[in-house]
């Protein structure tokens, strides 16, 4: 017992905080405040890193703390190696590069879309270990249980001479980010474009920042949220429009999370149009969890946006968000303030409905995006595309998903998968078995990798009809359902005229004249815009399109 | 629940990219007073095309259209861009060959009948190339023979462009007409890029594309004649105002001394970007109009 005692004495409670002390004296002398030069940052690395440590890099669809990763890579291995790396998305190639060089050796992470085959090449080398793939919010989460890190490296656009920082408009996932280090004595070392005597705005303050590097360039961001108008076809527009009658008007869906996908772009659209043609302006679609689509500016300029907001921003919207402050959430300068954490977290709670397009859609309705040979891994879709148990308040898009009268039981949220029964190159999108099972055998992960699963699935819309899954009594009918819009997808070719006619009586399935809508209206010219330039058009000029979407 | 409200007028309006290849061509005429030759049900489709297994489409990707502009008699010959990228094989290129003839025969015998050539296209079709080939020496013939007469004026609206042997058809139109979309040029960005590499020039770099070959540049080097907007009336009103024009004092393919002029002036020591060949060739008097 007193032996016991007398090792509580000895044991210290500052060991975390007496390492980052150790570490930041060695890199202080290079130092003039919290600025180091751009030459030491290799050094600095070498020096504020130790092998083994838990490192977060900044990097989500969006934005890149490249300066930062390509800094990384180019440390001596034989210093700074086994890194465990916790990443939002892998996305660039000196990601994985780190891993061929052993600097890195195991990751966690959430998304992994453009290195996805690099990923699963380099997991099947034995190159790299994965802790897990996550969605972003639980990766966040894990920050501040068991993944806590050692050292991040993060991004800013500005910074003053004492370490403030500007994140602006594409804030996202910093503060986040930063949180998990600075107040558990881990060191967070940011790449800021720019060094200024005055921040237009502070999104963090200095005391939680430990190192300020000017990045040779400013920090990469991916316009990922930019849909032209001249890809939507005819087929979306049908989809839209029966979206619009079967699912929004009928349950007065007000606060909603739209996917990236031209599906919802063709949504968006066809509100100032078809959608105010029904008198619906001011009933539905008034208040997003969403990124500053441009295709949105219609709808936001006609008068039926009354809110957004954002997970990032969007390249080339910034003038015209600050142009309306009204409908963004902006700070003091003006500039909007995005959130990845926050607009996620309202994207579960706080939002009627979910839709978002799928790849690939088994018979249960459970759906994927991995395809053979690629470990994509899942974003943020599952976050939002779930009914959250832990809701209770209630709206009337929610309560009219109820389909029964107790009233000890919740109301349901929303969540509606659109696809085309065929993709592209004539595939089936309704299989029997999705890709994502031989995917994540062969990746040895514990369970399929599937993005939604079928049992939150509210909704399904093909170009065939409205399958209303929420309605079905048991799983049987739901696949009956499901199958009776599957078109001659192998999951289509099951269903039988007489069952599909008893579900589309009862209303568990609907096609588009049982709702309403006209086939043959579906066409581009209900569109608000129709091209890139007609939404700047929109805008008045103040969105201005990045090079790679411009046609003029 | 009136519209007008909230939606733009343009928004409103008709959009010429937007229609296919025959409705552009329709939107040009007066009301009630065309009609479509060698149509698509006349059948005369390519016979190379399934050779090669594809399907082939019964107007050959080329709508001929004969009618009244403005009260004028016109032929408009249009490619339809979504067909093999408006490409010229043996039978669209005969169908436009045979329309720009019809067109000089009337004029010679005093009914002077212009031509619009609505050109969506990359050029000769890859799986008919020497027919193709012989099909725009042909054209080009064609189109000579007619501009004496009466007006041969090209649109070129986008999203497709006018590249390969169809530029050298718009290079010898009396007028052109091309929208800020609109690309016009010899070779494409990909062929440059796929002959002379990524360093001549990157077929991915939308914004140099399009200060080089877009139409607002095109126009204002006097290369091409009017920048319109994509909207079928104001196109529509700008083919019938050439129409009236007649046929132009001087055609801009016959200004060889010029060209050669200007050409030899350029200062290759230095790269010439796109702004200053603008201002030095779209500001020089005579010549482009």
């Amino acid at each position: 017992m007193a032996q016991q005692t007398l090792e509580q004495i000895s044991r210290s409670w500052t060991t975390r905080r007496d390492e980052k002390r150790r570490r930041m004296q060695q890199v202080q002398p290079w130092m003039e405040g919290p600025i180091l030069p751009r030459t030491k940052m290799i050094d600095a690395l070498e020096t504020l890193i130790v092998s083994g440590d838990r490192i977060v890099l900044e990097g989500d669809n969006q934005k890149q703390a490249d300066f930062l990763s390509r800094s990384l890579v180019k440390v001596d291995a034989k210093k700074l190696h086994d890194l465990h790396l916790i990443i939002s998305s892998i996305s660039r190639p000196e990601h994985l590069t780190l891993f061929e060089l052993g600097i890195a050796k195991k990751v966690d992470f959430a998304f992994a879309g453009p290195q996805s085959l690099r990923v699963s090449q380099l997991l099947e080398d034995g190159k790299l270990d994965i802790g897990a793939i996550h969605t972003y919010v639980e990766l966040y989460a894990r920050l501040f249980v068991d993944l806590v890190p050692n050292v991040v490296l993060v991004c800013a656009e500005q910074a003053d001479a004492e370490g403030n920082l500007y994140t602006g408009p594409n804030t996202e996932d910093t503060p986040v980010i930063i949180e998990a280090a600075a107040f558990h004595d881990g060191i967070v070392i940011v790449q800021v474009n720019e060094i200024v005597d005055k921040l237009p705005r502070v999104d963090i303050p200095a005391s939680w920042v430990d190192v300020v590097v000017e990045a040779d360039r400013p920090f990469a961001v991916e316009p990922l949220f930019t849909r032209d108008p001249r890809h939507i076809t005819d087929l979306q527009i049908l989809t839209g429009m029966m979206v619009i009658r079967g699912i929004y008007e009928k349950h007065q869906v007000q606060s909603l999370n739209h996917g990236i996908g031209f599906d919802t772009a063709a949504i968006e659209l066809l509100l100032p149009t078809y959608g105010e043609s029904l008198g619906l302006r001011g009933k539905i679609c008034k208040h997003f969890a969403l990124n500053p689509h441009p295709t949105l500016i219609p709808a936001i300029e006609s008068g039926w946006v009354e809110s957004v907001h954002s997970f990032g921003s969007e390249v080339g919207m910034d003038d015209y968000i600050r142009a309306r402050p009204d409908i963004f959430f902006t700070g003091r300068d003006g500039s909007l303030r995005s959130n990845r954490v926050l607009c996620q977290l309202a994207g579960q709670y706080a939002v009627d409905a979910f839709i978002g397009a799928t790849l690939q859609m088994d018979g249960d309705a459970n759906s994927s995006t991995v395809t053979t040979g690629r470990l994509a891994g899942f974003g943020g879709a599952p976050n939002m595309g779930h009914d959250p148990h832990g809701r209770r308040h209630s709206t009337p898009a929610w309560l009219d998903l109820k389909t029964n009268e107790d009233p000890n039981l919740p109301g349901r949220k929303l969540v509606v998968q659109t696809l085309e029964t065929f993709a592209k190159g004539g595939e089936p999108a309704f299989v029997e078995t999705l890709d994502a099972v031989e995917v994540g055998k062969k990746a040895g992960m514990p369970i399929t990798p599937i993005m939604i699963y079928g049992s939150d699935v509210s909704h399904v819309v093909t170009e065939e009809g409205i399958a209303y899954l929420y309605k079905t009594e048991g799983i049987e009918e739901r696949r009956r359902a499901l199958a009776a819009v599957a078109g001659v997808s192998p999951v289509g070719l099951k269903a039988k005229a007489h069952e599909t006619a008893e579900l589309r009586r009862r209303g568990v399935i609907a096609f588009p004249e049982d709702i309403g809508v006209r086939r043959l209206q579906a066409n581009r010219s209900l569109l608000a815009a129709r091209s890139m330039e007609d939404l700047v058009a929109w805008s008045d000029g103040l969105y201005q399109p990045p090079a790679k979407f411009r046609s003029w | 629940m009136s519209q007008t409200n909230i939606i733009p007028d343009f928004v409103m309006r008709r959009s010429f990219i937007e229609l296919n290849g025959r409705a552009r061509a329709q939107s040009l005429f007066d009301e009630g007073t065309w009609k479509e030759l060698v149509g698509p049900f006349d059948r005369i489709e390519s016979p190379w095309l399934p050779m090669q297994g594809i399907a082939p489409q019964s107007d050959d990707g080329c709508i001929v259209i004969k009618g009244k502009i403005g009260g004028s008699a016109a032929v408009a010959i249009a490619f339809e861009g979504a067909f093999q990228g408006g490409s010229v094989g043996e039978v669209s290129g005969a169908k436009m060959t045979a329309a720009l003839d019809l067109a000089t025969k009337d004029s010679e015998s005093g009914r002077p009948t212009a031509a619009v050539l609505l050109l969506e296209t990359g050029g000769v079709r890859l799986q008919e190339a020497n027919l193709g080939l012989a099909a725009v020496a042909e054209v080009i013939s064609s189109i000579l023979a007619l501009r004496q007469h009466a007006p041969v004026i090209t649109i070129i609206a986008g999203t497709v462009g006018c590249f390969g042997g169809m530029s050298l058809a718009a290079g010898v139109s009396s007028y052109t007409i091309m929208t800020r979309e609109a690309r016009l040029g010899l070779n494409g960005p990909e062929v440059i890029e796929q002959e002379s590499g990524i360093d001549e020039f990157d077929a991915s770099d939308r914004a140099l594309i399009w200060a080089i070959h877009g139409g607002e540049q095109r126009v204002g080097m006097g290369l091409a004649d009017t920048l319109v907007e994509d909207d079928s009336e104001k196109i529509a009103a700008a083919v019938r105002s050439y129409i009236r024009a007649g046929v132009p004092i001087e055609h801009r393919s016959r200004q060889v001394k010029l060209y050669r002029d200007r050409i030899a002036a350029l200062d290759t020591s230095q790269q010439i970007d796109p702004a200053t060949l603008r201002h030095q060739w779209g500001n020089s008097t005579g010549g482009a109009r």
